[in-house]
């Protein structure tokens, strides 16, 4: 969990569950960067906070202009850069077509979230990430949302579609007499070249429209779906705004950063963006739950998941005489570590997996696939000793216990398997989403039981699956763990 | 003129100590709260005049006994049987069986009845002694091994060694001291020795059923027996506790037995009910996590596609946790 979508929730009292939704996933990141703390370059394994304080953010001197919402006319910049006027141009060009999105509670009219937006059509299309527009899809008799211009015209706006394997949607400002100013978008066949100058805008932890100027560096590898790799900064609040070219015209939609990095942030390339405004053109809004819409994309989305882990058989990786499948490289990130020090007697090697296949889906993110080994070999220690260290070790995984709002409490089942030369203890457990029928998570664990002092535990957690599907991936796990004996 | 004594009639309270007694210098005595009564009781369940004891002239070895104007009565405490005689009813008295009026016991001896053999003096308990030194031992031994079972290193396990020898004394010492005190307070003497060795024996027998049932679940893959091993772990320590609680008060060994076992009978029910309520599953454990070295397997590791043929049923029992858990207002 190194990414975190830029939502910014209310300042002075955020809502509960929100901010709970915050907490979790800074956990998740420092969980994260102290796992792989060894093998991360030291430039990344700083933490930095997640959600700075407003006043905290590292100033930008070159490319920040002071936007703050009620000015009208751009500071007049001192610095006579070039970089600073072309900034500056890109702010005067877009500053009308940009809004801000905000999703109020119906009874309190309190903020639940912000995020930023851009008008695509005369008639009132605004382009903005799901995830800033979630609860419009899955609580709209408790949630509405209004655009604000920079001027600070306000308005009612209504859900017309999502994409939420792209993250991206579609709003429509409600009520508005005049044409909307619109940005246009940079045609598919203009390819940009890597290094190229773009600018993303947006309205930075609701303090104000700003522009912030960086580099195109082609697509990020190993994202399940395309993302453009933006070297610039992006910060909670701009997400769903639009990242433009040299000619103002649209490249982009900005959507996470990563938070163990600087200027390390991520684009949603404008074609999807594009074909769902397609798709809207015609739609009808969404006013009651779309939960069945977002089963039928996520169901998508894990059919996606299944087909490009099933294609590629396993990378077979070593411990030992243990051979263990890993995801293959395109796929997934994997992080190693070896030997822990408050243990001599214990050969130890850890290894993690992550695909960065999952999605935002309002509270949940399904598609997330992980994978997790530990390599025990320990000859002096004795079959007892061994036993009761490798049963410690198969007893301490977490798994959904109980039930909530989701989904179920999981059940497992258990066996002595035999893929062919590895006896297996297996253990699958799955539990089921409340609303989204037909999806589950599903966790693997499997422990070697061929020798009395060595052992491989794994551990393969796969979000919003569909069951069939589960039970082949979890076929080609299970069938992927193989024991070769010493020449 | 001194009249010969022809017996002596004795009242214990119900914890067995001696309230009152009388000789017998004739026949027939009365028993009961007046003051003319041969034998005078304190007990408000006792009527003035309670009993009259006769010995019946032809038959000299029988004494009857008459039931006088009582609302109580009196119960014989045979060996077998009691039984409950009212007012006005008779009946006879054999020798050296308690008669019960009220709370207070009535006891008689004759004086012609044969004298009991006088005993030795105990002998130093050898066999005790070396029971319960085998006790503690064993059960020092075996947390030694548990906590050698979880070391990392020799250095590091012998230095923590000492302190956990200690603190197993100093808790066993604990438990048994207060048990003792208990004992004094209700049975009037201590029995710290005897304390010691039923709860040496209730932690051996924890950890044999313990292992017992977590090896047993491993080699035949039998999942409920390592689910369900705190249960049998209960059933050990309900054991424990009658052989603490009948020390305490070995008069009241049946009624102990009956209480310690509707605990259990009532006890593991609600909590497995309580636990299928909270959480639709009788037990917390959610797998089998405790791996043995792999040649005590016995059962055969299948196929994985079996197995996954099997897991197939998750399909059903999640379709139930949607319909009936309950949990879908909780939060995360």
């Amino acid at each position: 969990m190194r990414y975190r979508a830029f939502i910014e929730y209310a300042m002075p009292f955020p809502l509960l569950r929100p901010l709970r939704l915050a907490t979790s996933s800074v956990l998740l990141l420092l969980l994260c960067a102290v796992a792989h703390a060894q093998n991360v370059p030291p430039t990344n394994s700083v933490n930095t906070p997640a959600v700075r304080p407003a006043g905290g953010e590292p100033v930008d001197a070159t490319a920040q202009p002071p936007a703050a919402a009620a000015a009208t006319s751009a500071p007049a910049a001192a610095d006579p850069a070039l970089l600073s006027r072309d900034a500056r141009r890109i702010y005067e060009l877009s500053r009308d077509k940009l809004v801000q999105i905000r999703t109020l509670l119906r009874n309190a009219n309190t903020q639940a979230s912000i995020g930023s937006g851009f008008f695509v059509s005369a008639d009132g299309l605004i382009v903005t990430n799901f995830h800033v527009a979630s609860q419009l899809a899955l609580e709209p008799e408790r949630y509405r949302g209004v655009y604000v211009t920079m001027e600070g015209q306000e308005g009612e706006v209504e859900l017309l579609a999502f994409d939420v394997q792209r993250d991206l949607a579609v709003l429509r400002a409600k009520g508005r007499t005049a044409a909307a100013p619109v940005l246009g978008f940079r045609p598919a066949d203009e390819a940009l070249a890597q290094g190229e100058r773009i600018y993303s805008l947006g309205n930075p932890l609701d303090i104000g429209f700003a522009v912030t100027e960086g580099t195109y560096n082609g697509l990020v590898k190993r994202s399940f779906y395309p993302r453009i790799f933006f070297g610039g900064t992006l910060n909670p609040g701009m997400s769903g705004g639009p990242a433009v070219d040299d000619a103002g015209r649209v490249l982009g939609v900005n959507v996470a950063k990563r938070l163990d990095g600087e200027q390390v942030s991520f684009l949603i390339p404008a074609e999807f963006a594009q074909a769902l405004v397609k798709r809207a053109a015609n739609a009808q809004p969404i006013t009651q739950a779309a939960h069945g819409e977002m089963t039928r994309q996520l169901m998508e989305h894990q059919q996606v998941l299944t087909d490009r882990f099933l294609k590629a058989p396993f990378r077979e990786q070593r411990h030992g005489n243990y051979r263990v499948p890993v995801p293959d490289d395109a796929l997934a990130r994997c992080w190693g570590s070896g030997r822990d020090p408050a243990f001599p007697g214990l050969n130890l090697e850890r290894t993690q997996c992550r695909a960065d296949s999952d999605v935002v889906a309002g509270d949940f993110n399904p598609g997330a696939v992980r994978l997790g080994y530990e390599a025990y070999n320990a000859p002096t220690l004795g079959a007892a000793r061994f036993a009761r260290m490798f049963s410690q070790s198969f007893a301490n995984e977490q798994l959904q216990t109980r039930g909530n709002r989701h989904q179920t409490a999981a059940e497992c089942s258990e066996r002595f398997v035999d893929p062919g030369s590895l006896p297996l203890r297996a253990v699958v457990c799955l539990s089921a989403y409340r609303k989204l029928p037909g999806l589950y998570n599903m966790t693997i664990l499997a422990a070697s039981t061929n020798q009395p002092t060595q052992g491989i535990l794994g551990r393969l957690d796969v979000q919003g699956i569909a069951f069939d599907n589960g039970m082949k991936l979890a076929s080609h796990y299970l069938n992927a763990f193989r024991w070769e004996a010493a020449p | 003129m001194i009249m010969p004594t022809l017996g002596l009639i004795e009242a214990f309270d119900r914890h067995g100590a001696l309230l009152a007694r009388a000789p017998i210098t004739r026949w027939p005595i009365t028993v009961g709260r007046a003051l003319d009564c041969d034998l005078v009781l304190d007990d408000p369940f006792v009527a003035p005049t309670h009993l009259r004891i006769d010995r019946v002239v032809d038959a000299p070895r029988t004494v009857q006994v008459e039931v006088l104007e009582t609302r109580n009565g009196a119960r014989l405490q045979r060996k077998q049987s009691s039984k409950h005689y009212g007012q006005g009813e008779r009946f006879d008295w054999p020798d050296g069986t308690p008669i019960d009026l009220g709370h207070t016991q009535v006891t008689l001896r004759l004086a012609d009845t044969p004298i009991a053999q006088e005993q030795p003096l105990p002998q130093f308990p050898w066999r005790t002694v070396a029971m319960t030194v085998m006790l503690v031992v064993l059960m020092m031994a075996v947390a030694a091994g548990n906590s050698w079972l979880e070391a990392r290193d020799v250095s590091q396990y012998l230095k923590s060694l000492p302190g956990v020898l200690l603190m197993l004394l100093v808790v066993l010492g604990g438990w048994s001291g207060v048990w003792a005190a208990a004992n004094k307070v209700f049975a009037g003497q201590l029995r710290f020795w005897r304390h010691v060795r039923i709860a040496c024996a209730a932690a051996l027998g924890v950890d044999a059923v313990h292992l017992v049932a977590h090896l047993t679940a491993f080699a035949f893959s039998l999942e409920a027996l390592s689910r369900f091993a705190n249960v049998l772990v209960v059933l050990v320590l309900a054991v424990s506790l009658y052989a603490h609680l009948a020390t305490v008060l070995p008069r009241r060994r049946v009624g102990l037995a009956w209480t310690v076992a509707a605990v259990v009978a009532l006890g593991v029910p609600s909590w497995l009910g309580a636990q299928w309520l909270n959480n639709m599953r009788l037990s917390s454990t959610m797998y089998m996590s405790s791996l043995f070295p792999p040649s005590l397997r016995v059962a055969p590791a299948v196929p994985v596609e079996q197995f996954l043929q099997e897991t197939e049923s998750l399909r059903s029992k999640l379709d139930r946790r949607l319909r009936d858990d309950g949990q879908a207002d909780d939060d995360e």
